[in-house]
């Protein structure tokens, strides 16, 4: 007999994996005062500094993480965040234009303590107006 | 500012509440709904709604920021999301530098929770203004 999970699972890695590397489309939004300071409040960092220019983790807020969670959730029955590394090459300031632009990076599933787990592996890098990378965020997300 | 290997980064205790996760949620565009939806939190398993990945991620990176001021910048920051934190209970945010090589520094940062649990490790890379 099929198991009905293991083959779904397949299904969705080998499906997401067609799509490694393949480039999303570009969105390109302004670092608004306002936006930046909704984020600070949330976090509760009353620092001045962001008055001017965004905090490290504020890109997130910028594009969704990845265009590909949708076809992931065909399979299991909830999302967990695994990880997130952000590399900095240039500071955002409020008033900058930033491009985002995302691609799958990796595709792969692993037994875990309570059934099996589905990890989808993201990369997003921002540049700015002037053409600058800011930023490279490469981020893990499981389905389980 | 004079940077030591060993050095432990000011703590940085956060009280993180339902309200608060539902401000992340609309400034960061995450509804995923096990951040502010008690019953939806439950049907996949949650003892509740829990905090965003990001909001800790955030945490950890106001600790290295406050410590750092205009001192320094802010070069690679990297987190893993080890557990699951609840809003309502105290969450830790604790550093310390492992490595100082020129005006480089690596730290290892983390979250803990209630019982001292690291729910949240990390590490930041900073470069040292001379």
């Amino acid at each position: 007999m099929v198991d009905d999970v293991s083959a779904t699972i397949t299904y969705v890695i080998d499906r997401l994996k067609s799509r490694v590397g393949v480039e999303g489309p570009p969105v390109t939004i302004t670092v608004e005062a306002g936006h930046v300071r909704r984020f600070v409040e949330a976090i509760g960092d009353p620092n001045p500094r962001w008055r001017k220019e965004a905090p490290p983790t504020f890109l997130v807020a910028l594009a969704p993480p990845s265009t590909h969670m949708g076809d992931a959730e065909e399979w299991g029955k909830g999302w967990l965040n695994g990880g997130n590394r952000f590399e900095y090459f240039a500071r955002v300031m409020i008033g900058d234009q930033i491009t985002s632009k995302g691609h799958l990076a990796d595709v792969y599933d692993k037994a875990g303590s309570s059934g099996d787990l589905l990890f989808i592996v993201f990369e997003t890098n921002y540049t700015n107006q002037r053409g600058e990378l800011v930023a490279r965020l490469r981020g893990t997300l499981i389905r389980r | 500012m004079n940077v030591t290997a060993g050095q432990e980064l000011p703590e940085l205790v956060k009280h993180p509440t339902t309200r608060q996760l539902v401000q992340y949620a609309g400034a960061q565009g995450d509804f995923y709904e096990i951040h502010y939806d008690q019953a939806y939190a439950h049907s996949v398993g949650l003892p509740g709604v829990i905090l965003h990945g990001l909001l800790k991620a955030g945490f950890l990176a106001q600790l290295v920021t406050d410590w750092l001021g205009d001192q320094g910048t802010l070069e690679s920051f990297e987190v893993s999301y080890r557990g699951i934190d609840e809003p309502g209970r105290p969450y830790r945010c604790r550093g310390r530098v492992t490595r100082v090589e020129g005006r480089t520094a690596d730290l290892d940062v983390w979250g803990e929770d209630e019982s001292g649990k690291r729910t949240t490790v990390g590490t930041a890379t900073v470069t040292l203004a001379t």
